[in-house]
C-alpha cells in the first residue's frame, strides 16, 4: 500500500520535471502571423487598360458636389487623373506605364499596423490600390506592439517577404540591412522601375539629401512631403483652466509656475500632465528650456551635444523635483501609459497636457467638449524665443525597402511607385472619390461633411476613419496639412497651433536625419541604448525625489565612463557626412 | 561482442518498450540536443540573413563584453536576489499551505482552498500584470491599504524600486501557491497512516505530528525540489519582469533575462544574448551540481 503509493509520487515527480523541462525546451513561441491570403477576389481589374492620353475630365469632376455613379467609376477605377490641379510648388509626376502590371503577382509585405485596422488587406485603400496597380499584395502584420520582437525573429528566421515598411528597424538600419544581405540596392533600378519616385525626390535639394545614404545609394522608398510639415508635439492648456486662474497664455518658466500654482488652487489637483507616450520625462518642452534637450542637438557652432550633459541640467532637475513635490505634475507620471494619461487628460485633474494636437482634438474637444489652446516651448527669460529640436525636412511617413528575397523586384517597385504619382497621392491621403472624398473647382480634393470619414457608418471616430479610409502614415507623398481629417475638420483648430508653434519656435538646434555606417551603427545602438537607459532612471529618481539633484554628478560621470564621447564623435562624422552629401 | 549481444537480445525481447521510447528520445534529440550546436553563434558575430558560415568569428568578444558592460554586475546581482526572495518565500509558501491543508478535516472546504489558490495558475502572466499594475497603482487597492498601514502618501507603487521584489514575489506566490502546493499534497498522502497512530498513543499533539512526522516523510520530496530551484536561480522569465519595470525600477528589477531579452529581440544582437544566455545557464549548472552533492552529502536523496 505504502509502496505503491510511493511510486504514484515518484511518478508523479517525474512528471512535474518533465514537465519543466519541456516547457523550457519548447520556448520557440512563434508570433502568429496573420498570413491570411489576400481575399479572393474575381474582378480581373476591370478598368481601361490603355494608357494613351485620357479625355480631359476636369469641367465634370472639379467642383462636383453630387457625382454620379458613372463618374465615380471614371476617377476610382481609372488612372485618370486630369481633373487634379497642381498644388504644390513642384508638381506631382504622373507615369502610369507600369500599370496594370504585366505579370499576375502577389507581393508579401511585412507592415506594423494600426491597432484599428486589425485586417489590412481588406483596407479599403489597398483594394483600390490593387485594383489599379493590377498587382496583388498579402500583408504580413505583426501583433501590435511586438513589432520590434516580430522583427527581429522575421530576421532571425531568413525568411523574408517581398517588401519591408518600416525597414530601418534593421539593428544598425538600412545600410548594415544592405551589409547583411536584408536589402537591396535600388541605385540603379531606381530611373527605370520608379519613375515617379525618382522625379519626385529629384524635384527639391532637401528631398534628394534626406533620401540618399551617405555613400550616394538608394536604398529604399521614403514618404516625402510635398512640404515640411508643421511641428505635432508641445504645450497644451484647457481653455477653461486659463478662463478659472485669469491668467495669460504663460511664456518663461516662472510664469508657468505661477499659472500651474495658480490652476492647482482652483482646483485642478494635479494641473500638469508630466511625461509622454513618446519617452517618459522626455518631451524636449520644459527641458528645452534649459537648453536640456532630450537627445543629441546641434549646438551654435553646427556640432552635436548630448542634452542631457548640457549644464543646465541640474537647474532643470531641481525645478522639477520643487514642481513634483509642490503636487504640480501627475502623481503617475512615472509610469502612466497613454490611456491612463488620456483619461487624467480629460478629467478635471488635469488643465496642462504635453501632446500632439491633433489627438488632444480628438479626445478632448471631439470626444468630450473640451477647448485648449497651444502654448510655445517655455522659455527661461522672458523675451527669449522659444526653441524646439522637432523639425521637418520634408521627410514624412514611413519608408519601404525591397528584400533580397524578391522575387519580382520590378513589380514590387512598380506597386511602391503608384504612391508618388498623381493618382496615388490622391488615393492614399484622401481615399475612394465620392465616398470619401470630392474635389474642388480648383482641382484640390477635400472631405466633405458627408464623408465617411467625418460620418462613418460604424459610427467610428476621426481617430480611427482617418486610418481605415485613407493612409495615414505611408511611404508616399503625404499631404499632411490638407488630407489629416483630424486638421482639417470643420471647426479644428489643431492645425492653426501646429502653424503657430513651427512659425514661432527656433528649429536651429535640430538635427537632419542622418544615417551610420555598419560599423558606427552597432556601436551607436548599444551606447545609444547604454545611456538612454541611465538617463531616464536617473531624470525620473531625481525628479520623483528618490535621489538628490547632486546625483547628477554620479550620472554624468558615468555617462562618461561609459562612452559618451565616443557617442558624439559618431554622431559628429555622420553629420558631417549628411553635410557632404 | 559480449555487451553487443545482450543488448540485441533484450532488444528483440522488449521491442515495444524500446519502441515506447523512441518519439521521447527523437523529440529530446531534435529539439533539445538539436539546437544546442546553435551555441556556437555566441563565438561569432552571428546574422541571420549572410548564415552561420559567413558570420565573421569573434571568438570570445561577447563574453568579455557582457563581464566589462556597465549593467554586469547590476543585473547579476538583481537576478540573484529576486532569486533568494522566490526561495526564500515563494518556495515556502506551498508547504506551509498543503501542511495546513492537510491539517483540514472538512473536506469540502479544503477543496474550496485548493479550487480557490489553483485559480491563479490558469490566468495569463499579462492579464496577472495587468491587475498588479491597477492594485498597485496611486489609488489602487494595495497603494491604499498601505497608506492606511504606514500612513505616508504614496503614488505608484510600481514606481519606487525598493516595492519592486515584494511586489515581485507575493504576486507570484499568489499566482502560484496552490498549483505547486499539489505536490507536497500528494506526498503527504503517501505517509504511512500508523505513524500518526503511534503519535497519537504517546500524546503528541498536532502542531509535534506536523514537525516530527509529516515534514520529515516529505522532506525528500522538498529536498528534489530545492535542489531544482537553486538549479534556477540565475534563470528567471523576462515576462513577467518587463510587464512591470519601468526606469525607476530598473535599479532594482533589471535581470539577467530581461537584458538579454532587451539585447536580443530588441536589437538583435543574437551573438551577444547567447553568450550571456550561455553563461548564466552554466552557472546555473555548477550550482544545481554543487546544491545536489551537498544534499546527497547530508540526506541521501539526491538526483543522480
Amino acid at each position: 500500500m505504502g509502496k505503491m503509493k510511493n511510486r504514484l509520487l515518484n511518478l508523479l515527480l517525474v512528471s512535474a520535471m518533465s514537465v519543466s523541462v519541456l516547457a523550457a525546451c519548447s520556448n520557440n513561441n512563434d508570433p502568429k502571423e496573420s498570413s491570411e491570403p489576400a481575399a479572393t477576389e474575381s474582378s480581373d481589374n476591370g478598368t481601361t487598360t490603355e494608357t494613351a492620353a485620357f479625355s480631359d475630365i476636369s469641367q465634370t469632376i472639379r467642383g462636383n458636389k453630387t457625382p454620379t455613379q458613372e463618374q465615380m467609376d471614371e476617377v476610382n477605377n481609372t488612372m485618370n487623373d486630369t481633373y487634379l490641379g497642381d498644388l504644390y510648388d513642384e508638381k506631382i509626376p504622373s507615369h502610369y506605364e507600369a500599370y496594370p502590371f504585366k505579370k499576375d503577382v502577389t507581393l508579401d509585405v511585412w507592415l506594423p499596423a494600426d491597432s484599428n485596422i486589425p485586417d489590412m488587406n481588406n483596407q479599403v485603400v489597398q483594394k483600390q490600390v490593387e485594383k489599379l496597380t493590377g498587382i496583388k499584395v498579402n500583408f504580413i502584420t505583426p501583433p501590435v506592439g511586438q513589432e520590434a520582437d516580430a522583427f527581429t525573429l522575421m530576421i532571425s528566421s531568413g525568411e523574408l517577404p517581398d517588401i519591408i515598411i518600416e525597414p530601418e528597424r534593421y539593428p544598425g538600419g538600412m545600410e548594415a540591412g544592405l551589409k547583411d544581405g536584408a536589402y537591396l540596392d535600388l541605385t540603379d533600378l531606381m530611373e527605370k522601375n520608379a519613375p515617379n519616385y525618382s522625379e519626385w525626390r529629384n524635384s527639391d535639394e532637401t528631398r534628394r539629401k534626406t533620401t540618399v545614404t551617405d555613400s550616394g545609394k538608394l536604398l529604399g522608398f521614403y514618404g516625402i512631403a510635398p512640404y515640411s510639415e508643421w511641428m505635432w508635439f508641445g504645450m497644451l492648456i484647457k481653455k477653461e483652466a486659463l478662463e478659472k486662474t485669469g491668467l495669460e497664455i504663460p511664456t518663461t518658466m516662472d510664469e508657468w509656475h505661477a499659472f500651474l500654482t495658480k490652476a492647482k488652487e482652483v482646483g485642478y489637483s494635479e494641473p500638469l500632465n508630466y511625461g509622454s507616450t513618446y519617452g517618459q520625462v522626455f518631451t524636449g518642452i520644459i527641458n528645452g528650456a534649459f537648453g536640456v534637450w532630450d537627445w543629441t542637438f546641434m549646438d551654435a557652432d553646427g556640432k552635436v551635444q548630448w542634452g542631457p550633459a548640457q549644464p543646465k541640467a541640474k537647474d532643470y532637475l531641481t525645478t522639477m523635483q520643487q514642481w513634483n513635490k509642490e503636487g504640480l505634475l501627475n502623481r503617475d507620471w512615472a509610469t502612466a501609459d497613454f490611456n491612463q494619461r488620456m483619461a487624467s487628460a480629460i478629467s478635471n485633474k488635469t488643465a496642462v497636457m504635453m501632446d500632439s494636437p491633433d489627438t488632444m482634438w480628438s479626445y478632448w474637444k471631439q470626444q468630450n467638449n473640451i477647448d485648449f489652446v497651444g502654448a510655445l516651448n517655455p522659455v527661461l527669460n522672458a523675451g527669449d524665443k522659444a526653441a524646439t529640436t522637432y523639425k521637418n525636412f520634408k521627410r514624412t511617413g514611413r519608408s519601404a525597402a525591397i528584400t533580397t528575397q524578391a522575387d519580382d523586384v520590378e513589380a514590387a517597385m512598380a506597386w511602391l511607385d503608384f504612391a508618388y504619382s498623381k493618382k496615388g497621392w490622391e488615393i492614399l491621403n484622401y481615399g475612394e472619390y465620392g465616398k470619401t472624398h470630392l474635389v474642388d473647382d480648383s482641382g484640390k480634393p477635400y472631405f466633405q461633411p458627408e464623408s465617411n470619414i467625418y460620418k462613418d457608418p460604424d459610427g467610428q471616430p476621426v481617430a480611427t476613419t482617418l486610418v481605415k479610409y485613407r493612409m495615414h502614415s505611408w511611404p508616399d507623398i503625404r499631404d499632411e496639412h490638407n488630407s489629416n481629417p483630424l486638421i482639417v475638420a470643420e471647426g479644428s483648430y489643431s492645425g492653426d497651433i501646429r502653424k503657430y508653434w513651427t512659425e514661432n519656435m527656433d528649429t536651429s538646434v535640430a538635427m537632419p536625419p542622418i544615417t551610420f555606417t555598419q560599423d558606427e551603427a552597432s556601436r551607436e545602438a548599444e551606447l545609444g541604448n547604454q545611456l538612454s537607459t541611465l538617463r531616464g532612471e536617473y531624470f525620473a529618481k531625481i525628479i520623483s525625489g528618490q535621489l538628490p539633484v547632486s546625483a547628477y554628478d554620479k550620472f554624468l560621470s558615468e555617462a562618461k565612463n561609459m562612452g559618451l564621447d565616443e557617442f558624439l564623435s559618431i554622431h559628429q562624422a555622420a553629420l558631417d557626412r549628411y553635410n557632404q552629401r | 561482442m559480449k555487451t553487443s549481444l545482450i543488448i540485441k537480445k533484450d532488444v528483440r525481447k522488449n521491442w515495444f518498450a524500446y519502441m515506447l521510447a523512441v518519439p521521447v528520445i527523437a523529440w529530446f534529440a531534435i529539439f533539445c540536443y538539436g539546437p544546442m550546436w546553435g551555441l556556437l553563434i555566441a563565438f561569432k558575430d552571428f546574422k541571420p540573413l549572410l548564415g552561420f558560415a559567413n558570420s565573421d568569428w569573434v571568438g570570445l568578444k561577447h563574453f568579455i563584453d557582457f563581464f566589462e558592460g556597465p549593467y554586469f554586475w547590476r543585473v547579476v546581482k538583481n537576478t540573484l536576489l529576486l532569486n533568494v526572495w522566490g526561495l526564500a518565500f515563494g518556495f515556502t509558501a506551498p508547504i506551509i499551505l498543503a501542511l495546513m491543508l492537510n491539517e483540514v478535516r472538512d473536506g469540502k472546504f479544503k477543496k474550496l482552498v485548493q479550487t480557490i489558490t489553483y485559480m491563479p495558475h490558469f490566468i495569463s502572466l499579462v492579464v496577472v500584470c495587468g491587475m498588479i499594475h491597477i492594485f498597485t497603482e496611486d489609488e489602487g487597492v494595495v497603494t491604499q491599504l498601505l497608506q492606511l498601514i504606514t500612513g505616508k502618501d504614496y503614488t505608484s507603487l510600481l514606481g519606487y524600486s525598493s516595492f519592486f521584489r515584494p511586489i515581485y514575489t507575493f504576486s507570484d506566490i499568489w499566482q502560484t501557491i496552490g498549483w505547486s502546493s499539489i505536490i507536497y499534497l500528494a506526498a503527504m498522502s503517501s505517509i504511512d497512516s500508523t505513524l500518526y497512530e503511534a503519535a497519537d498513543i504517546d500524546g503528541i499533539g498536532r502542531l509535534g505530528k506536523m514537525w516530527h512526522i509529516t515534514l520529515p516523510q516529505i522532506s525528500p520530496v522538498i529536498v528534489i525540489l530545492f535542489i531544482f530551484a537553486v538549479g534556477g536561480i540565475m534563470a528567471s522569465s523576462y515576462e513577467k519582469i518587463i510587464l512591470l519595470y519601468n526606469p525607476l525600477t530598473y535599479d532594482k528589477a533589471d535581470v539577467i533575462a530581461s537584458y538579454v531579452y532587451r539585447r536580443g529581440l530588441r536589437e538583435a544582437s543574437l551573438s551577444y544574448s547567447t553568450a550571456v544566455g550561455l553563461v548564466s545557464s552554466l552557472v546555473n549548472f555548477a550550482l544545481l551540481w554543487v546544491t545536489n552533492k551537498i544534499a546527497s552529502r547530508k540526506s541521501d536523496v539526491s538526483l543522480w
